[in-house]
C-alpha cells in the first residue's frame, strides 16, 4: 500500500525562531509516505506540531530542511492542489452559501463560467445545502458553515484535502453528522485526505490510517493501520465494535503516556 | 415557573381548558419586555422607540433651558442669543445668495480633500499591512506627521501654495490622509489570516488576495474609518477657513464674530452641525444597508 507514494515527507524538519533568535524544534526529521486515496488522521498531544506538518503539506509553512513531495513534485507553496479546511473563519461573510462554493472555482482557468456554475451547484447539492443557496453565512449554523467550507474546497478539485480540526468547534451531534457526511463525500470523490484532530474517537472513526505523533518536536510514535482492522464501510455501529474500542484505547494510551512524559520533563526542568 | 403561571392565566382568560400549554400571544397576561423601567437597569434593553423619545426629550429640554436663560435676561443676547433669533438669523442667511455658495465651497473643499486622501490611503494602507517593505518604510514617517497639529502647518501651506484653494485643500488633505492611512492599515490587519490562507489554497495570487479577499473582508470596517475621518476633515476645514480664507462657512462664521453678530455665529455652527449629522447618518444608513450580512 505504501509503495506508491502520493505524498512523501523526506527528512522533513521545522524549527521556529522567536524574536530573540531562540530556536524551538517543532518537527523532528520526519520521513513518511501517504498513498493516493488514503484517509490519514494526525493525532498527538496538544501543541505537538501535527498542524505544522499538515501546513507544510499545504505550503503555508516552509520546511526548515527536507521537503514534502506531492505527486512527485516538491511543494513550493500554497496552491489549488492542496485544499484546506480550517476550524473557523473560513467562509466569507460577504458571499452567499452558493457564492462561497463558487469562490472555490474562481481561480480555475481550465473551465468556463457555465461549467463553474454547474460544479458549484453540484457540490451545493452534495453537502445538502441547496435550500440555503442564497443565504448569507451569518444566517446558517456552524455545522452548515463547515459544510460550505468543505464544498468550496472540493469544488476547487485539489489533489489532497487538508483538514485542520474542522469539526473542533461543533457540538457532539453535529460533529457526528458531519463525520458521516465527510466519509460519504470522500467515498464519492476518492480524495486523499489529511485530517488533524485531538478527538481520538473521531480519528479512529474516520481514518484508514492514524499517525500518532510524539510531543514536540513531532516524530511518529506509531503508525496505526485502521483500515486493516475496521470495515471500510463506517457506520455509527462501527463505534460499538470491540476492534474500535481496542484501537481507541491503544491510541489514547499512547497520547496519554506522552502527555505524562512531557509533564514530568517540564516539572524536572522547572525544578532544575 | 413564570412561563407556567402565564400559561394558566391565559388558559383561564381564553377559556381553553385543554390542559395544553398555549403561547400567550394575544392575552393581557403578556409581560412586555423592554419597557421604560429597562432604562434604569444596568445594561438594560429598552425598546428602540422608547430610546428615541428619551433622545427627543433631552433635545427639547436643552432648547427649553436655552430659551429660559435667554428669555429671563440672565445672559445677555450678545453672549447667548435666544433660540428664535438664531433660527431667524439662520433662515435670513439662506436668503442671501452668498451663503449657499459658501456652503457649496466648504462642502467641495471637504470632499475634494477627503476623496483624494481616501483614493491614496486605501491602497497604501492595504499594502502597508500586506507587505512589510511598505509598512516598515512608511509607518514611522506617517506616525510622525500624524502627531503634528494641523493648525501648526497653516503657515507652511500658505508659503508653499499661497492663499488660494490649494493651501486649504492641502491642509485638509494632510489632516485626513495620515490618520486615514493608519486606520485602513489596521482594518486590513484585522482580517483573519484564515481568509487569506483560504484564498491561497484556492489558487489566488497576490493581486486576487488584495482585490477579492482583503478588500472585501475589510470593507465594512473601512467604511467606518472613512466616516470617522470625514468628521475630522470638517474640523480642519473650519480651521483652514478661519485662518486663511475669504469664502466658506468658517469664513462667514469668523466675519460674523468680528461684527458681533452672535446669532449668525450660532447659525454657522448649526450649519456645520447639520451637514456633519446628515453625512454621518447617510453613511451609517448605507453601512446597514450594504453590510446586512454582518448582523
Amino acid at each position: 500500500m505504501q509503495t506508491d507514494a502520493f505524498i512523501e515527507f523526506r527528512t522533513l524538519t521545522k524549527v521556529f525562531f522567536d524574536e530573540r533568535g531562540h530556536a524551538t524544534p517543532v518537527v523532528a526529521p520526519l520521513s513518511m509516505k501517504i498513498a493516493e486515496g488514503e484517509f490519514v488522521v494526525f493525532v498527538g498531544p496538544s501543541g505537538c506540531g501535527k498542524t505544522t506538518v499538515m501546513r507544510m503539506v499545504g505550503g503555508l509553512e516552509t520546511p526548515t530542511s527536507g521537503e514534502v513531495r506531492l505527486k512527485d513534485c516538491a511543494v513550493q507553496g500554497p496552491s489549488r492542489e492542496q485544499g484546506m479546511v480550517f476550524q473557523s473563519y473560513s467562509s466569507f461573510p460577504w458571499l452567499t452559501v452558493l457564492g462561497n462554493i463558487r469562490f472555490g472555482l474562481k481561480y480555475r482557468t481550465d473551465i468556463g463560467a457555465t461549467e463553474k456554475d454547474r460544479i458549484a451547484r453540484h457540490y451545493l447539492d452534495l453537502v445538502g445545502l441547496s435550500p440555503f443557496a442564497d443565504f448569507h453565512i451569518n444566517r446558517i449554523s456552524g455545522g452548515m458553515r463547515q459544510r460550505v467550507a468543505i464544498a468550496r474546497t472540493l469544488a476547487a478539485d485539489p489533489l489532497v484535502l487538508l483538514m485542520d480540526e474542522p469539526f473542533g468547534a461543533l457540538d457532539a451531534l453535529t460533529r457526528e453528522r458531519l463525520q458521516l457526511q465527510l466519509l460519504s463525500l470522500r467515498n464519492a470523490e476518492r480524495k486523499t485526505v489529511i485530517f488533524v484532530t485531538h478527538d481520538v474517537d473521531e480519528a479512529v472513526f474516520l481514518a484508514d490510517r492514524i499517525i500518532v505523533f510524539s510531543a514536540r518536536p513531532a516524530r511518529v510514535l506509531k503508525d496505526v493501520s485502521v483500515g486493516a482492522v475496521l470495515p471500510p464501510e463506517r457506520t455509527l455501529e462501527v463505534t460499538e465494535l470491540p476492534a474500535f474500542r481496542k484501537l481507541r484505547h491503544e491510541v489514547l494510551s499512547l497520547i496519554r503516556n506522552e502527555e505524562t512524559r512531557i509533564e514530568a520533563a517540564e516539572l524536572a526542568a522547572a525544578v532544575a | 415557573m413564570t412561563l407556567s403561571a402565564t400559561g394558566r392565566e391565559n388558559d383561564a382568560a381564553g377559556g381553553a381548558a385543554t390542559g395544553r400549554a398555549t403561547l400567550p400571544l394575544a392575552s393581557a397576561a403578556i409581560r412586555k419586555e423592554g419597557g421604560v423601567r429597562e432604562l434604569f437597569v444596568f445594561r438594560g434593553k429598552p425598546r428602540a422607540n422608547i430610546q428615541l423619545w428619551v433622545g427627543i426629550g433631552a433635545f427639547v429640554l436643552t432648547i427649553a433651558v436655552w430659551q429660559l436663560v435667554t428669555g429671563t435676561g440672565l445672559i445677555k443676547p450678545v453672549f447667548l442669543p435666544s433660540p428664535w433669533s438664531v433660527v431667524t438669523a439662520w433662515l435670513g442667511l439662506f436668503g442671501t445668495a452668498g451663503y449657499a455658495a459658501d456652503i457649496g465651497i466648504s462642502v467641495a473643499r471637504v470632499w475634494i480633500a477627503f476623496l483624494t486622501s481616501a483614493v491614496i490611503a486605501i491602497p497604501l494602507g492595504m499594502l502597508m499591512s500586506s507587505y512589510r517593505v511598505v509598512g516598515a518604510s512608511s509607518e514611522p514617517l506617517i506616525d510622525f506627521i500624524r502627531y503634528l497639529p494641523v493648525p501648526a502647518l497653516v503657515p507652511l501651506t500658505l508659503i508653499w501654495l499661497g492663499i488660494g484653494e490649494g493651501s486649504k485643500i492641502a491642509l485638509l488633505w494632510i489632516g485626513t490622509f495620515f490618520q486615514l492611512v493608519l486606520l485602513v492599515a489596521d482594518d486590513a490587519r484585522r482580517v483573519p489570516k484564515e481568509f487569506i490562507e483560504t484564498g491561497l489554497t484556492l489558487g489566488a495570487n497576490d493581486r486576487a488576495l488584495l482585490k477579492d479577499i482583503l478588500f472585501r473582508a475589510m470593507l465594512p470596517n473601512m467604511v467606518d474609518s472613512l466616516r470617522i475621518t470625514l468628521g475630522w476633515c470638517w474640523t480642519y476645514l473650519i480651521v483652514a477657513e478661519i485662518v486663511a480664507s475669504n469664502s466658506g462657512i468658517g469664513y462667514e462664521l469668523w466675519t460674523a464674530r468680528r461684527y458681533g453678530k452672535t446669532p449668525e455665529v450660532f447659525s454657522g455652527i448649526l450649519t456645520i452641525g447639520v451637514i456633519g449629522l446628515v453625512s454621518d447618518q447617510a453613511i451609517r444608513f448605507a453601512h446597514r444597508r450594504y453590510f446586512r450580512y454582518l448582523t
